[in-house]
C-alpha cells in the first residue's frame, strides 16, 4: 500500500497494511522544533536548522526525509499566515535553547525586563504584543487584550473581524500546497482555517492588532453562559461565511485533500468537560453539523475534531454532527479508556492519537514504558481498521530522544517490522 | 431591609450585580459582615463547589459565581480587617514559574476565598523565592501550586525544595494540581494533598488546616 491508500484504508475503518502514522500534518498532531531536531541527529539526517512553521507552540516542520526515517503516512497544508498573522515565509536563522532554527521574516520578538521573549500581531513592533513566552520557555502564550465591555454596544461582528471570505492569495497557496502534498504520496489533511467555533487559543486573537468584542478568555466562558444570543450570532455568521469559503477552497483543491482539520475547540478538562451536552448540542452541534454535512455532500474529504480532554460524553454527539475523526484522544482523561472508546464507538470514528502520553509517559516514562503503552495501544485501537497513529498532542520539549524512537519502534515492531 | 437570602441565591446564581447591590443594602443598614460571609456567602460557594463536583456547573458557572463572590467580598474585606476576624486559613496561591496559566489558579483561589481562607494570589508565572516571600509575610500555613504545562511540572518540585532550604516546609501545607498534575506526582515531589478539581482542594485545604490546628 502506499501511504496515502493506507491512511484511506483505515479512515474507511478497515484495517490497512500496517498502522499509519502521523506527526506533523496539524498544529495538534506534531512537535516541539527542539523535538524535530533531535530526531534529525537522531537518524543522521543533513544537518540543517528545523523551520518553526507554527510560532504559537513553536513547532518543527517535519520534511520528507524525517518524515520518510519515521514512517508517517500524512502531509499537511498549512495556511498562509501563522497564528500571529504573519506570513510563514521569508526564512532567517534564530537560536532557541541551543537549536539552530529558521524562523519566518516577520518572527519579530523584543525581550521585556522579566527576560520574556514578546511576539508581535503581523510582526508589528509597533503594535502592542499579543503573545509572550516566559524566560526559559518553550512556547508562547497570547497575551490577553481585552478593551472594557459596554454591554450595550456589544456587536458580535467584533467578534468576526477574523472571519473573511478567503482572499485570491489564500486560495492560490491552497491550490499551490495542496498539489504539492498530494505529489508527495501521503494522504493530506488541509487545515484551511475559519470553521472553529469559540476555540479558545484563537478567542484573544493573536493575529489581530487591536481586536475587539470579547477577547477575554474567562470572560468568554462566562458568555457561553451569560451572552447565549451573542454566541449564536457570532457562529451563524461565521458558519455563513466558512460555508462559501469552503466552497470556493474546494474549487481549487478538489479531491486532492484527505481530510480537513474543521476544529481544535476543546471540550474536555482532565476529569470533566467545559460545558454540558445540553449546551453543546444547543450551542455547538448546529453549526458543526451545518459544515459537516456541507463537506459530506459536495466533497470526498473526511472532517477532523480535535478536542482534549474527558469527551467521552460529547462523542455520540460528535458522531452524529458528522465528525469521522477524533483526536487527541486523551486516554489519560476520565472516562477515556481506550478499550471502551473502541468498542463504543470504533466502528463509526476514527481515532487519530490515543498512541501515547504526552503528559506522563513519552516526557518522564522509561524507553520501555513507552514501548509498552505504544503496543497496548495499538493493540485496542488498530482491530478493524479506524485508528492512525499518533501521541495525544504535540510532543512536548524536553521529550527525551530515545523516548521518541521507542515508540517509533515500538509501532514498527506492531506492525511486524514493516 | 436587605433580603439577605439574594446574596446567598446571587452567588450560586453567578449573578455579580444583585450579589454586590445586596451587600451594599445590607452594610448600608449595619449588617454584620462575618454574618454576611458565614451565613451566605460560604454555604453559596460550597453549593456551588458540591455542583461542580456533580457536573451541574462548569468551568462558565464557576467563574460566574467566584466574580460574584469576589464582588461582595471587596467591599466586605475593609470591614473584616477592622473587626479582626480570623480566616478559616491563609493561604499563598500561584501557577509556577514558567507557565502562564491562570484561570485553573483563580477558580481554586475565589473557591478558596468563598470558603473563608485569607487567599494571597500570586498571579501565574511565580518563581520559588516569590512563594517563600508570600509564606514568610503573610505566615501562611497553606501553599497551593498550579501547573497545566508538563514541561513546568518540575517547578512544582523547585518549588517545594524552596520551602525546605528557607526551613518553611514544616510550617505549611503544600498542595498541588492542574491538568498533567497525578496524586503520584504528588506523592514524588513531598506535596502534602493533590486536588484533581478546585473543590477538591479546597476541602483539602479545610482538612489540613483543621488537622493542624489539632496537632497544635
Amino acid at each position: 500500500m502506499t501511504c496515502r491508500e493506507r491512511v484511506l484504508t483505515a479512515l474507511a475503518h478497515r484495517e490497512p497494511d500496517r498502522i499509519p502514522m502521523d506527526f506533523g500534518s496539524t498544529a495538534v498532531t506534531g512537535m516541539h522544533v527542539t523535538c524535530v531536531a533531535a530526531l534529525r541527529e537522531h537518524f543522521g539526517l543533513e544537518r540543517r536548522p528545523v523551520k518553526v512553521h507554527e510560532p504559537y507552540q513553536m513547532l518543527g516542520l517535519v520534511e520528507p526525509d524525517l518524515q520518510d526515517a519515521m514512517g508517517l503516512d500524512v502531509e499537511g497544508v498549512f495556511p498562509r499566515k501563522t497564528m500571529f498573522g504573519f506570513p510563514n515565509e521569508g526564512w532567517k536563522e534564530w537560536r532557541f535553547h541551543g537549536v539552530d532554527v529558521l524562523v519566518p521574516r516577520d518572527f519579530n520578538t523584543t525581550v521585556d525586563e522579566k527576560g520574556d521573549l514578546l511576539i508581535y500581531p503581523e510582526g508589528d513592533l509597533t503594535a502592542p504584543p499579543s503573545g509572550r513566552m516566559p524566560a526559559g520557555g518553550f512556547f508562547f502564550d497570547t497575551i490577553i487584550r481585552q478593551r472594557p465591555i459596554d454591554e450595550a454596544r456589544l456587536d458580535p461582528a467584533d467578534n468576526l473581524e477574523e472571519f473573511q471570505p478567503v482572499s485570491a492569495a489564500d486560495l492560490a497557496h491552497f491550490r499551490e500546497a495542496a498539489a504539492a502534498a498530494r505529489a508527495t504520496g501521503r494522504a493530506v489533511m488541509a487545515n484551511f482555517g475559519g470553521t472553529a467555533f469559540g476555540d479558545i487559543a484563537l478567542v484573544p486573537a493573536p493575529f489581530l492588532k487591536d481586536p475587539k468584542g470579547i477577547r477575554d478568555v474567562a470572560e468568554w466562558y462566562m458568555a457561553t453562559h451569560t451572552r447565549r444570543d451573542y454566541i449564536h450570532r457570532i457562529f451563524d455568521r461565521q458558519s455563513e461565511i466558512a460555508l462559501q469559503n469552503l466552497e470556493a477552497i474546494y474549487g481549487a483543491v478538489g479531491d486532492q485533500v484527505d481530510a480537513v482539520f474543521l476544529c481544535g475547540t476543546d471540550f474536555g478538562t482532565q476529569t470533566s468537560s467545559f460545558c454540558s451536552t445540553a449546551t453543546f448540542r444547543e450551542l455547538y452541534f448546529p453549526y458543526y453539523r451545518r459544515l459537516n454535512d456541507w463537506i459530506h455532500q459536495h466533497t470526498p474529504w473526511k472532517t477532523f475534531k480535535h478536542s482534549c480532554g474527558a469527551v467521552e460524553r460529547f462523542i455520540e454527539s460528535f458522531i452524529e454532527c458528522g465528525f469521522d475523526i477524533l483526536n487527541p484522544v486523551q486516554c489519560s482523561a476520565a472516562g477515556m479508556e481506550p478499550a471502551h472508546l473502541k468498542s463504543a464507538y470504533g466502528d463509526r470514528l476514527v481515532f487519530w492519537g490515543g498512541g501515547v502520553d504526552t503528559q506522563k509517559t513519552l516526557p518522564f516514562g522509561t524507553p520501555a514504558d513507552v514501548r509498552e503503552e505504544v503496543l497496548g495501544r495499538c493493540e485496542v485501537f488498530s482491530r478493524g481498521g479506524g485508528f492512525v497513529f499518533d501521541s495525544i498532542h504535540n510532543v512536548q520539549a524536553g521529550t527525551p530522544v530515545v523516548n521518541l524512537v521507542a515508540m517509533i519502534d515500538a509501532v514498527r515492531e506492531f506492525n511486524g517490522n514493516k | 431591609m436587605a433580603d439577605l437570602q439574594k446574596l446567598y441565591e446571587a452567588v450560586l446564581n453567578g449573578d455579580n450585580k444583585t450579589a454586590v447591590a445586596v451587600t451594599k443594602e445590607a452594610l448600608a443598614e449595619n449588617a454584620d459582615p462575618i454574618e454576611l460571609i458565614q451565613k451566605y456567602m460560604i454555604p453559596a460557594m460550597a453549593e456551588v463547589g458540591k455542583r461542580f463536583e456533580c457536573e451541574e456547573y462548569f468551568v462558565p458557572e464557576l467563574l460566574l459565581s467566584a466574580r460574584a463572590m469576589k464582588g461582595a467580598l471587596e467591599l466586605l474585606r475593609p470591614l473584616l480587617a477592622e473587626k479582626g476576624a480570623e480566616p478559616t486559613g491563609r493561604v499563598v496561591i500561584g501557577t509556577v514559574k514558567g507557565d502562564l496559566h491562570d484561570i485553573g489558579k483563580n477558580l481554586v483561589a475565589s473557591l478558596l476565598e468563598g470558603g473563608g481562607f485569607e487567599v494571597t494570589d500570586l498571579g501565574a508565572d511565580v518563581p520559588p523565592e516569590k512563594f517563600v516571600e508570600a509564606v514568610q509575610l503573610r505566615n501562611a500555613n497553606v501553599v497551593c501550586l498550579s501547573a497545566l504545562l508538563t514541561v513546568t511540572m518540575p517547578a512544582m518540585r523547585t518549588t517545594i525544595e524552596a520551602l525546605k532550604n528557607a526551613g518553611l516546609r514544616d510550617r505549611v501545607k503544600v498542595l498541588v494540581g492542574g491538568a498533567p498534575v497525578t496524586p503520584q506526582f504528588a506523592k514524588e515531589i513531598g506535596a502534602d494533598g493533590y486536588g484533581e478539581n478546585a473543590s477538591v482542594a479546597v476541602n483539602l485545604a479545610r482538612d489540613m488546616v483543621k488537622a493542624s490546628s489539632h496537632a497544635c
